[in-house]
């Protein structure tokens, strides 16, 4: 089976992959960027996804799923051109600071390690008007799972 | 900061108003859907099945982020509820590990507060949907509590 995907970018590939998961577009997520081990991946701000009601701040549970979902795109990116499925093994996210209310935050996730079974993505989220302010920090590891027809998710 | 949701924590603590009132008033927590059952004092929290919380359409499974983002709320509603805070916690750190697929169906969560301290809470969620010595995800986190509840050990 041909497991390739060589005429579509990495980009369309994590654009087609995320249009294909439901909560990622019900956080509105925007892949921005796609390189050979690594994504940047804008989520909006929403009023639906506030943590709390008191001062309007985004729920950690959101940016966790953004890093979640943006860890799994580095992955895909460094596994490219093949595309597998690559289930979450564990996840350490260190919220840093609360982000700019009304505005959105970018993540930036790197794959930084790629052996036969396993994903070792490091993640970054910043402001969304003041990219220099780090909002998150995660590190996350991924099981390549290697399942036949998993490319027809993005083909 | 008004004391809106301070006052209406506490009509929830005193079974004024049932603890679902506190849910509806987090968008987060409607945005996933959570709802909340007491059993006696124990408190279960669910995840009912829902598509938009669905990651992979294959299988179909439910999206670890959101699953980890249900988890966390779960901690957030426990410290609110049970703990005595009056203000939404803040996450410090989250820790989640993945241990079985979670399927497309109803989720559980149970929380337990490792150590409560004078402004950390160190909290341990636990997910499940067959049965709770199988936890699809476990979880552990820190939270900064409020000054205003600050303990006196």
């Amino acid at each position: 089976m041909n497991t390739q995907h060589t005429n579509i970018s990495r980009l369309e590939i994590c654009r087609r992959f995320v249009a294909s998961v439901r909560h990622s577009t019900e956080l509105k997520l925007d892949v921005l960027d796609a390189n050979e081990s690594s994504v940047k991946v804008f989520m909006p701000y929403q009023d639906a996804i506030v943590g709390n009601p008191e001062t309007q701040v985004l729920h950690g549970g959101a940016i966790f799923a953004l890093m979640d979902q943006s860890g799994g795109l580095a992955g895909a990116c460094a596994i490219y051109p093949e595309f597998e499925i690559t289930p979450t093994i564990d996840m350490r996210v260190d919220h840093i600071r609360a982000p700019e209310i009304g505005y959105g935050v970018l993540c930036q996730a790197e794959c930084y390690r790629l052996t036969q079974h396993v994903v070792f993505v490091r993640m970054n989220v910043f402001e969304e008007r003041n990219p220099k302010n780090l909002v998150a920090t995660g590190v996350a590891t991924y099981m390549r799972m290697k399942l036949p027809g998993a490319n027809k998710v993005v083909s | 900061m008004t004391d809106a949701l301070k006052i209406l924590i506490q009509q929830c603590r005193n079974g004024d108003l049932p603890y679902q009132a506190l849910i509806e008033r987090v968008p987060y927590a409607n945005f996933l859907g959570i709802e909340v059952i007491a059993q006696g004092e124990e408190l279960v929290f669910v995840l009912p099945k829902n598509e938009t919380n669905v990651g992979n359409p294959t299988l179909p499974a439910l999206h670890g982020g959101a699953v980890a983002g249900f988890m966390e709320q779960s901690a957030v509603i426990f410290l609110l509820l049970h703990m005595g805070e009056p203000r939404v916690p803040k996450t410090i750190d989250f820790t989640v590990d993945y241990l079985r697929a979670g399927h497309y169906k109803d989720t559980y969560a149970q929380c337990r507060v490792t150590r409560l301290g004078r402004r950390v809470a160190n909290v341990q969620i636990s997910a499940w949907q067959t049965r709770q010595s199988e936890p699809i995800t476990i979880a552990r986190a820190h939270f900064l509590l409020s000054e205003e509840t600050a303990r006196v050990e």
